[in-house]
């Protein structure tokens, strides 16, 4: 299936504040076909937890297209969008603060479907909950229990299950397991993946974990201030890596092993303000390798290889 | 998987009970030795406040005047003895119980429905709106309450419902305040987002998600304001302005009975003790509240 | 033979409350040398914050206890020193750096006048001293002494860390404990305040308890590990023992857990099932219902502790009678 069934052109988001504009995500392009994974990958501040909540329309894009299933849905209005809603969700990483501390299990994961008369037979309705909490693996024993009385990992799995309450068919995942311990992240990592081949779900997978993102998705993109600066698949992305800032990113994950020490790249400096940013490539007072151009002109997203895109003046094809 | 396991009937789900959060309130507001004594004072003053008629009946000892028995100290037949026109006091104190708990109450409701959704919509909407209706409410803050309760009364009459009135629209600022506050810390809560994802609309979200999670610091602020509109109450009533004598009103009783404190101190004593102890059971159970309505999320 | 700095005996918390008793470390023996970085690994729950606390003496007290146990920070008795006396060892000979650098620094006070605080507090020198050391301490963590004058709000998360670290280190203490140090970092900056913890390390000469869930920064920084589970240390070792030669069903869950770098294609392997309620941990061994490899004793007896070399041991059943059995993890590498 090669449907693409999201198409971002051109994304851009500035917020307003008293020092200027500040530009979290400029000018990010991508697509991702239907049943695949992207993985949007950088550290605070690069933009992808806002991409995700533009893509969604929980915050309004500046500018740009956001195209799910050929319609540009930024020209929706609220109640279209709404309709939409139903097939496009969010995971979200905070698995105590995403869930109302005064409703309980059965109560969370019922909502979305009450709330857009999904299923008007109250009994059906309770049916269909029973049957999420199957799917994500909660046992049915929690249904009147409050959030606070139960863990991370459960509760995030609360959070998948509401997320699939509708008739989900896109989910923004935004650092879903980054809260949890490491043995519960690979339990609620499995667990997606396994929904996602029963249901053909297609995930924006935004992490800062390198780690995780290479295990999950098809497709990875790294940004940084705002900026795409490297597309490739997974496995593209980590045996040839260009672009000096993901090099950097790659070297730095701390690999347990006490075999094969990688040689780390240390970045110096400090990340540069988001705020009015001027027209030059955002890393170069960062990279090892800069060159005059770099400083003088901001580097477009260019394909160097069939299927790898980079934004570096120093690689390009 | 575990769908065999946990095949438990639907309904057999449904019958284990849910168990109310407010029962995780009372269980640790119970642990407050103060609150407690709080809780059983105010009880017994709306004990007294409902059943007022059965006490005592109004119009022959509460309000007509019995010359004779004027002035009497505390006895068996007079609880806490009689005022200058022969009245019982114990029996004015009951009926007085009445009025300063319905002032005290429908004066915070006032506030607290117009100040509260002042405060709700200046919070959740934010921006030019907020600062719109918080300005205009500023204005209202800068005159001491007391003296804007007069000036209400003063134009309007010294009645209950003007009482009410006054008391109550001294405390929309206070109140808009403290909702405001409210809804700001829970508005950017991670769960409110997820209810705009699933499709939820604004007053859904607002009456669904944001208020009950608001509520704490609001019903701790209620029943102290509760406490302080009851001394306005009696503090307007004092210096004349609130509810006129016979109708007993243990401000009013401390205002009459000035004259003899010296050697009748038993006229302003019990009134007095009856604001006294309103007052500070309220308090009470106002600070109990606050640390029973912690919300113990984690 | 170097000197111990820290040595910890049966140590024994638990935490009294209304619900019941939380069994949080149930008799821990650990010993750090002069020089010599610890990593202390676990998740959530296992006790390792809360021995790090008692350390120092931190433990909040309602309701935790220290039921049992002894700990000797250089040489000194922590139980029967006064708290005047720890007062004098904190930040003095024992350092301790917390997880989240943005709300361990006061937002109204410089960092210089944080750092120079700390220098003042012990050791007898004039206010101006002290700020010109602060400065120093700026520079050795890799931030200009001319921002001494500056807020915390004024620095990434990254420098905040840094400065943290400026403090613990300005007394140059015999011991450093780091508690999750990195965890709320960006993973290039972690790799820039793992480079500085390791140059310091060498510079002072310091002991160091590095307390972490991530074995990948264990592999960074650590000489030994001690895995901690339901408040119990289940396996210890010298790092190329415990990565290596790993003994524990637990630990082995743990790199099962971790998504592989080389090999994305291999599956997860996580853990079954939730650690252990603390409020009523089981008779037996706490890791059996999560184990692959139990048997019937381990319902009912607690492991003994085995030992495989002077630096190497672990607490399981299965190396009771046979000592060179081997986990699947370890059958790969032959």
């Amino acid at each position: 299936m090669t449907e693409k069934i999201i198409e971002v052109k051109n994304l851009k988001k500035y917020f307003d504040t008293p020092k200027g504009k500040l530009h979290a995500v400029d000018g990010v392009n991508f697509s991702i076909e239907k049943g695949k994974t992207l993985g949007l990958v950088g550290e605070s501040g690069c933009g992808k937890s806002t991409t995700g909540r533009v893509i969604l329309r929980l915050l309004e894009a500046t500018d740009g297209e956001i195209i799910y299933k050929g319609q540009d849905i930024r020209k929706l209005d609220a109640n279209q969008m709404r309709e939409l809603r139903k097939e496009m969700q969010i995971i979200f990483q905070d698995p105590f603060s995403s869930l109302d501390p005064r409703m309980t299990v059965s109560e969370i994961i019922e909502e979305p479907i009450k709330l857009n008369k999904l299923i008007a037979n109250k009994e059906q309705r309770f049916e269909r909950v029973l049957e999420l909490m199957d799917l994500v693996g909660l046992s049915r024993r929690l249904m009147n229990t409050y959030p606070h009385e139960l863990d991370g990992g459960r509760r995030q799995r609360i959070g998948i299950a509401r997320a699939l309450a509708l008739n989900t068919q896109f989910i923004i995942c935004d650092e879903p397991v980054s809260a949890l311990d490491v043995s519960i992240q690979a339990q609620i990592l499995n667990l997606m993946k396994d929904l996602q081949k029963k249901l053909g779900l297609t995930y924006v997978f935004i992490t800062h974990d390198l780690s995780v993102v290479n295990h999950f998705s098809d497709d990875i993109a790294v940004m940084y201030l705002g900026k795409l600066i490297e597309k490739a698949s997974s496995e593209e992305l980590f045996d040839n890596p260009i672009h000096p800032y993901t090099k950097a990113l790659l070297s730095a994950i701390p690999r347990p092993t006490v075999d094969n020490k990688v040689e780390k790249i240390i970045l110096k400096g400090e990340i540069t303000s988001p705020i009015n940013p001027e027209n030059n490539c955002r890393f170069a007072n960062r990279c090892n390798f800069t060159e005059d151009i770099c400083r003088q002109k901001e580097p477009q997203l260019e394909e160097v290889s069939p299927g790898h895109f980079v934004a570096c003046h120093l690689f390009k094809k | 998987m575990s769908t065999k396991v946990d095949a438990i009937k639907a309904d057999e789900i449904n019958k284990t009970k849910k168990r109310s959060q407010s029962a995780d309130v009372w269980k640790r507001l119970k642990k407050s030795k103060a609150a407690m004594i709080g809780l059983l004072i105010i009880v017994i003053f709306v004990c007294m406040a409902v059943f007022a008629p059965l006490i005592a009946d109004y119009d022959t000892e509460v309000i007509k005047m019995n010359i004779p028995e004027r002035l009497q100290p505390p006895s068996s037949e007079h609880f806490f003895g009689t005022n200058e026109f022969g009245r019982d006091i114990f029996y004015s104190i009951v009926y007085g119980t009445r009025i300063s708990l319905f002032v005290g109450v429908i004066s915070v409701g006032i506030a607290l429905s117009i100040g509260g959704f002042l405060g709700a919509i200046a919070g959740y909407y934010g921006g030019k709106l907020d600062n719109a209706i918080m300005r205009v409410l500023d204005v209202l803050l800068a005159i001491p309450a007391i003296l804007l309760a007069i000036t209400i009364v003063s134009a309007l009459g010294s009645s209950i419902i003007n009482l009410m009135i006054a008391v109550g629209i001294s405390n929309i600022p206070g109140f808009a305040r403290v909702v405001r506050a409210a809804i700001l810390s829970v508005k950017d809560q991670e769960y409110i987002e997820a209810a705009k994802a699933i499709g939820a609309k604004d007053h859904t979200i607002i009456l669904k998600h944001v208020l009950p999670n608001s509520m704490a610091p609001i019903i701790v602020y209620a029943t102290l304001k509760v406490a302080t509109a009851i001394m306005a109450t009696a503090s307007l009533s004092f210096i004349g302005l609130g509810v006129q004598p016979p109708t007993p009103e243990w401000g009013s009783m401390l205002a009459s009975g000035r004259q003899y404190m010296r050697d009748q101190m038993y006229i302003v004593l019990f009134p007095g003790l009856a604001i006294v102890l309103a007052v500070l059971s309220l308090n009470l159970i106002g600070d109990g509240l606050r640390d029973a309505l912690d919300p113990k999320l984690k | 033979m170097s000197e111990s700095l820290l040595k910890i005996e049966d140590l024994v918390i638990h935490f009294e409350t209304d619900d019941g008793t939380v069994e949080a470390v149930n008799g821990i023996n650990m010993q750090i040398d002069k020089g010599r970085t610890l990593g202390l690994v676990g998740e959530t729950g296992a006790g390792k914050t809360t021995t790090a606390l008692s350390l120092l003496k931190l433990v909040a007290s309602p309701p935790g206890v220290i039921k049992f146990g002894r700990i000797e920070l250089d040489g000194v008795d922590v139980m029967e020193t006064s708290e005047k006396d720890m007062e004098k060892l904190r930040g003095n000979i024992v350092s301790m750096i917390f997880q989240d650098p943005m709300t361990a620094l006061n937002p109204v006070i410089t960092v210089g006048d944080q750092i120079a605080e700390a220098i003042m507090i012990h050791q007898k020198v004039s206010t101006q001293e002290a700020e010109e050391k602060a400065k120093e301490m700026l520079e050795i963590v890799g931030i200009p002494g001319g921002r001494s004058g500056e807020y915390p709000h004024q620095f990434s998360g990254g420098m905040k860390q840094r400065v943290v670290i400026a403090i613990a280190l300005s007394c140059s203490p015999k011991l450093l404990i780091a508690d999750e140090p990195t965890t709320a970092l960006d993973v290039t900056i972690q790799a820039q305040v793992l480079e500085l913890m390791k140059e310091l390390k060498i510079k002072y000469q310091m002991a160091m308890l590095l307390i972490t869930h991530d074995l990948g920064v264990v592999a960074e920084v650590c000489d030994d590990v001690a895995i901690m589970y339901a408040g119990r240390i289940v396996e210890q070792g010298s790092l190329h023992e415990i990565f290596k030669s790993t003994k524990h069903p637990y630990t082995e869950g743990l790199f099962n857990s971790i998504p592989n770098i080389e090999d994305r294609r291999a599956e997860l392997k996580p853990i079954r099932g939730l650690m252990s309620d603390p409020y009523n941990l089981p008779k037996g061994c706490t890791f059996c219902d999560r184990c692959d490899y139990a048997m019937a004793i381990c319902q009912t007896e607690k492991p003994k502790r085995i030992d495989f070399s002077d630096t190497h041991f672990t607490e399981c059943h299965l190396y009771s009678k046979d000592k060179d059995f081997k986990i699947e993890m370890c059958k790969k590498e032959d």
